[in-house]
């Protein structure tokens, strides 16, 4: 990841094309850009949140206000009505679109063929394969995948680009990733919080992760991002927020700031 | 060899509260990923509640913390007394209340003498990424002294653990208007 | 050495500085001896001068600045230091490291280059800040074991020499003991 990310790096705006070399005019292309945003996933004892923030970025142009970035997959095209997987991809959008495309027909396909509907755990198996597919030209994309399990619980799967997978509680992906991880790690997994009066030294007693409420999830998920549109100039606009639960999947929009 | 602020690594933070400061910071020196000590604090004090938190290179680190200890003890001999948290040039984290107005302080700079005032909090480091999403996220108005040490304290432990060149312990200064305490803190040995 | 080349095998690699503060170098061929005899006269000046023994950290500091005058300069000196000694009046002993950059640290336990990778674990686990000098010879023998056993290369034994409040001497050492590589 870090190998293809040189080329932006030299170059600080991320222009498909790479400016030619001193000397001889050369006409390279870069098949990649990096559309900016970033993307948010935790989960509870009954539900999966993702959420991601809808603007579009190329460089420091604002390419739109309203792209969201989280998918129901195998549901109806137009509402997608019938899904019970959630899928969040960012990076650069065209191939966290034909990602999206490809697991929702693979999905729907499942479906077809064996008559019920995909569990989360294949469709994250499946999904690895497909990203690994793709090892030596990947989908540029960090992508979560999130469902209820077979106990119903809230699950939630987090990529690198060439699929490597971990189901995990929660996960920050994209530009304002290394902002919003360690306030996850601290206020879900309540990671270097003690039980007061527990001891002193080596014997204080860690407070031990527990579910969330989904509304205490909801509060987090808010703070973690105007938060992120404080600090990261990629990340603003909206806040999509899609919350899976065995009622169904809901879908609500919050403004963030436009600046 | 990368950029000469990612060699040893480290991370600072200071905060505003209500009629208090904090600033903290981590206690690793290392060599790119090879830890060199767990017992490098980079805050230092020049005067009474006048506390200065610097990351980067180390040698600089200790090249500007001698220097600037060298102009503030011939500040307070030529002035014949001690000197207040204001804006100085050349210096990354400063902390402090200013003696005469009792008013908490806080100020950051780049390595070229920028001036960022701020009312928050400020960060440096090589966990700054982290530690703007922490203290973001974790932050707000009018803290008293020990909600304030711990909202730090969250802040900062949380952010270097996300950040392979910052951790290995950590050094928090509380400061009053007429009291300053240090508290040592542990944190992840990794 | 002089590339593949052994030159001497038994160069001794430190300097003392005063009564009580010992200086190892390794580095640049010609930088290195160079800067540790411009510190050593001074040192030495200084104690002179003021019929007065510098502390080990005063020594430490001073070594620094020289270090970090010369990194900012048109050619630098490019020595890695580590810097020993007991303090005259307190009679506490310190330790301290000091990099090609002037980055300063006092620390328990020190190395540089190669060794750091294999000795520093080693340290890690077995030294604790209230060992005696036998245990601490036994530690040092088990760290030139271990770079016995895992360097590539021979590197022809080490010189050893102790500080303590009545000055610096050498010590023999088993060079010629054998180790195994695992």
């Amino acid at each position: 990841m870090t190998s293809l990310m040189d080329h932006q790096a030299r170059e600080t705006v991320g222009y498909s094309f790479s400016e030619s070399t001193a000397g001889v005019k050369q006409h390279g292309f870069y098949p990649y850009t990096d559309n900016g945003g970033s993307t948010l996933g935790i989960t509870g004892s009954d539900f999966a949140i993702l959420a991601g923030d809808t603007r579009s970025t190329s460089g420091y142009n604002i390419n739109s206000r309203m792209v969201p970035k989280v998918f129901k997959i195998g549901g109806d095209d137009e509402t997608g009505e019938g899904a019970n997987i959630i899928l969040s991809v960012v990076g650069f959008a065209a191939d966290g679109t034909a990602l999206k495309e490809r697991l929702d027909t693979v999905v729907k396909m499942y479906k077809y063929q064996h008559g019920k509907p995909m569990s989360v755990s294949a469709c994250a198996q499946r999904l690895s394969t497909i990203l690994y597919q793709k090892r030596f030209f990947p989908y540029y994309v960090h992508a979560i995948l999130a469902g209820l399990d077979e106990e119903g619980k809230g699950a939630l799967y987090s990529y690198d680009p060439v699929g490597s997978y971990e189901r995990e509680q929660c996960r920050a992906a994209g530009a304002a990733a290394s902002l919003i991880m360690p306030f996850l790690d601290n206020q879900v997994n309540f990671k270097n919080q003690y039980i007061p009066g527990s001891g002193e030294g080596h014997a204080l007693v860690a407070k031990k992760p527990e579910p969330l409420p989904l509304e205490t999830v909801k509060g987090l998920v808010r703070d973690a991002f105007t938060s992120a549109v404080e600090r990261h100039i990629e990340v603003g606009d909206n806040l999509q927020m899609v919350i899976i639960t065995k009622a169904g999947i809901e879908e609500v929009y919050h403004p963030l700031k436009k600046d | 060899m990368g950029s000469p602020f990612d060699i040893n690594g480290g991370a600072c933070v200071a905060m505003v509260g209500k009629d208090c400061v904090a600033i903290a910071c981590d206690l690793r020196l290392g060599m790119q990923a090879l830890t060199i000590s767990n017992n490098f604090p980079k805050i230092f004090n020049y005067a009474p509640s006048t506390y200065l938190g610097l990351t980067g290179l180390a040698t600089d680190v200790n090249t500007v913390s001698d220097l600037f200890r060298y102009k503030v003890n011939m500040y307070r001999l030529r002035e014949e007394r001690h000197i207040s948290p204001r804006p100085w040039p050349t210096c990354p984290v400063l902390a402090g209340i200013n003696q005469t107005t009792g008013k908490p302080f806080i100020c950051g700079f780049d390595s070229i003498g920028c001036i960022d005032f701020a009312k928050d909090f400020i960060v440096s480091g090589t966990a700054s990424d982290q530690l703007f999403g922490t203290c973001e996220g974790l932050w707000e108005p009018d803290l008293g002294p020990e909600d304030l040490f711990e909202t730090i304290s969250q802040a900062l432990l949380s952010a270097v653990d996300r950040d392979a060149l910052s951790g290995w312990g950590a050094q928090v200064y509380i400061i009053e208007k007429d009291k300053v305490t240090q508290r040592l803190l542990k944190g992840r040995q990794d | 050495m002089r590339g593949p080349t052994i030159i001497k095998a038994e160069d001794d690699k430190t300097r003392q500085l005063n009564k009580n503060t010992l200086m190892a170098f390794s580095g640049e061929a010609g930088d290195t001896v160079q800067f540790a005899e411009f510190i050593q006269a001074n040192v030495q000046l200084y104690s002179m001068r003021n019929d007065t023994e510098l502390s080990p950290a005063a020594v430490a500091n001073f070594v620094r600045g020289e270090l970090a005058r010369s990194l900012r300069s048109r050619s630098p000196y490019t020595v890695n230091l580590l810097l020993g000694g007991m303090d005259p009046t307190t009679e506490q002993p310190h330790l301290y490291w000091i990099d090609y950059l002037a980055s300063l640290a006092p620390v328990p336990y020190a190395a540089h280059g190669y060794a750091q990778y294999y000795c520093l674990s080693l340290l890690d686990k077995h030294h604790n800040p209230n060992i005696d000098l036998e245990q601490g010879m036994k530690l040092l023998g088990m760290c030139t074991d271990e770079l016995k056993r895992r360097l590539p290369i021979d590197y022809k034994g080490v010189l050893v020499k102790i500080i303590t409040k009545d000055g610096v001497k050498e010590v023999d050492f088993d060079n010629d003991k054998i180790v195994r590589s695992a």
